[in-house]
């Protein structure tokens, strides 16, 4: 039970019904500010030039990248394994904040879902890429065909990953639009703008908050709820062993799942408070995303980075108590010593060491504070990936095939397009679908009044 | 003379609930509430009940279990490859993918299912009773009786309802 004598109000100032509808709508009515235009602007030049990448990778071939015999996995996997942690956050909100009855979550799931659907549309973009021929990327898919029939390898992760990110977007997306049809009732409903009735009417889908429609639309969140939590822990533990399986030191090794799932919503969470910052203070919400919403962010953010600092710490230990010469290089010759030693240690600074922060409560309810560890916490999540990917294939077994990894101007194109496909998304959905769950809230009005009171 | 509703709208969640069980209490059928969230109490006065749950789970069973039937035919039947001398068969591998196609068919047809169950789909008009219902008000559809709907509309009224109109 939510109480919210000891944790904070979940909605600031006395809202009625009406009101919650009239404030989250209002960033959908009028014109959009001067700071929308720009954004949008520099997202669209950030996508115009991961476009031109995308078009080089796909015209020339991927000898275009930086890679090389060696470290055959770069930027591109390194990016991929990023953005799909990042898309971890929506679904972790939703499902298991839903599962575990945590109020909280209502104003922040909608936003939260909407950076996963679009993060995982930006990490799909990666291996797909790195297929080299993208237009027989259908290839994966196993159907009766005329090569055989040749089917495809069902041992290997890389096909595991094709079926959980596709079932994950899938599932994400669902949920996502199936929580905004009660919300674009409301708008069809109070709008008089003739176009946005039609547009929103369709959208909304026939809604119209009978019994009828609740009551299979609580057995569908709880069905879709329950199957998710279960692929919200394999996505990222089958990510892992794209990893894990192979026999490389620094990846060879158990940990891997459970590291990663962790990882995952960690930078996730990191990327919903930078997010929910950016929404509280532009639109000025902060009567629905509150103190005490960032606050339980930030709390979980400290606890699961001293998981992460655990989980490093461990790999570090098994890799010495091994005694496996191969292990002892990765870890200590090449990362944490080593060539890679900038890499490794802002991964470990930005991740086990700077969200500890959060234990001042200071650091805890400064917006600013928890903007640049948020901001921190994504910087230090991307060079763990780069760590695991590039200097475990740098320097492995055979010291004549070491070498050094770099990318091309291409690479950094398509990941520069990523972040401007996903700023887009972002500012599409400020504008043009309620940033917080209308309906959602209102269910929760009740309780924080009721705790008040009494 | 022809028997019309009588929608009673009310502004709290709490006189909606009132006013179901006085009219339940009366054994007047409740024919839909409409509310701006799901309120759990009025599933219980309306009666209804979904079958979603029930029927993902079979379909869940069913796809289990097919997907496992292709994986082993194609791997062992149609066309065996010899990965690494790996059995054919590779059943624990096999789990991974049957657990995550699982979940990728129970979704697809489970919202099939709620499209065809809520009657929801795109170009689909909604039957609104109250522009108000989606909003900020909770709207009550009571069956009407031939003659005079005064009971009910009293009983509406002694729980607080805003406004009482005939459908």
């Amino acid at each position: 039970m939510y109480k919210t004598e000891v944790r904070g109000a979940l909605i600031d100032g006395d809202k009625d019904y009406k009101q919650i509808s009239t404030d989250i709508i209002k960033p959908m009515e009028g014109r959009p500010p001067l700071w929308w235009y720009i954004a949008l602007a520099i997202a669209l030049i950030a996508a115009s030039v991961g476009v031109w990448a995308i078009f080089v990778t796909v015209a020339v071939g991927i000898g275009t990248w930086g890679l090389n015999n060696s470290v055959a996995w770069g930027w591109e996997i390194i990016n991929f394994v990023w953005w799909i942690g990042i898309g971890h956050a929506g679904t972790a909100f939703s499902i298991f904040l839903l599962i575990l009855r945590q109020k909280w979550r209502t104003s922040i799931n909608r936003a939260a879902e909407a950076m996963t659907v679009f993060a995982v549309i930006c990490a799909a973009i990666f291996p797909a890429l790195h297929m080299g021929r993208v237009w027989l990327a259908f290839y994966i898919i196993p159907y009766p065909n005329t090569r055989g029939p040749l089917w495809v390898n069902y041992n290997s992760p890389l096909f595991w990953d094709f079926a959980a990110i596709s079932s994950y977007l899938l599932i994400s997306a669902s949920f996502w639009y199936l929580g905004m049809l009660p919300d674009f009732a409301t708008i069809r409903d109070r709008t008089t703008n003739k176009l946005k009735k039609a547009i929103y009417g369709i959208l909304a889908m026939g809604w119209n908050g009978s019994t009828h429609n609740w009551l299979r639309y609580e057995s569908l969140a709880f069905v879709l709820g329950g199957i998710a939590a279960v692929l919200v822990v394999s996505v990222h533990s089958i990510v892992s062993t794209d990893f894990a399986v192979s026999v490389e030191p620094g990846w060879h090794a158990t940990i891997f799942p459970p590291y990663f799932v962790v990882g995952a919503i960690f930078s996730g969470f990191a990327m919903v408070m930078t997010l929910m910052i950016i929404i509280r203070k532009l639109y000025k919400l902060g009567d629905y995303i509150t103190d005490s919403h960032l606050t339980a962010i930030a709390k979980i953010l400290t606890f699961i980075s001293l998981i992460m600092g655990t989980a490093y710490l461990t790999e570090i230990f098994v890799a010495w108590y091994s005694g496996s010469n191969y292990e002892i290089h990765t870890l200590f010759k090449t990362r944490i010593f080593g060539p890679y030693a900038f890499q490794f240690w802002a991964m470990f600074i930005c991740n086990a060491l700077i969200p500890q922060l959060f234990w001042f409560k200071r650091i805890r309810k400064n917006i600013w504070w928890m903007f640049t560890i948020s901001i921190f916490i994504n910087i230090g999540m991307w060079y763990e990936r780069f760590n695991i990917v590039v200097t475990s294939l740098a320097q492995d077994y055979l010291p004549s095939s070491w070498t050094t990894y770099n990318p091309t101007i291409v690479e950094i194109g398509v990941y520069v397009g990523t972040i401007g496909i996903f700023s887009l998304g972002v500012l599409l959905f400020f504008r043009y679908v309620p940033m917080i769950a209308i309906s959602e809230v209102k269910s929760v009005l009740k309780v924080t009044k009721k705790t008040k009171t009494h | 003379m022809s028997t019309k509703s009588v929608v009673g709208i009310f502004e709290d969640e709490e006189k909606l609930i009132d006013a179901l069980h006085k009219v339940k209490e009366k054994g007047i059928a409740i024919e839909e509430v409409y509310t701006p969230y799901p309120v759990f109490e009025v599933f219980e006065y309306v009666g209804k009940k979904s079958r979603i749950r029930t029927a993902a789970f079979f379909y869940g069973l069913f796809a289990a279990i097919s997907i496992l039937a292709f994986l082993y035919y194609t791997s062992v039947i149609s066309w065996p490859i010899n990965y690494g001398g790996k059995p054919f068969n590779s059943f624990p591998s096999f789990i991974i993918i049957t657990l995550v196609l699982t979940i990728f068919s129970i979704t697809v047809l489970s919202l099939f299912s709620f499209s065809i169950g809520a009657k929801l789909f795109p170009g689909q008009k909604a039957k609104v009773v109250d522009y108000r219902a989606t909003d900020n008000m909770f709207v009550m559809v009571v069956e009407g009786k031939e003659g005079d709907n005064n009971e009910v509309t009293e009983i509406l009224r002694e729980a607080g309802a805003l406004e009482i109109k005939e459908n």
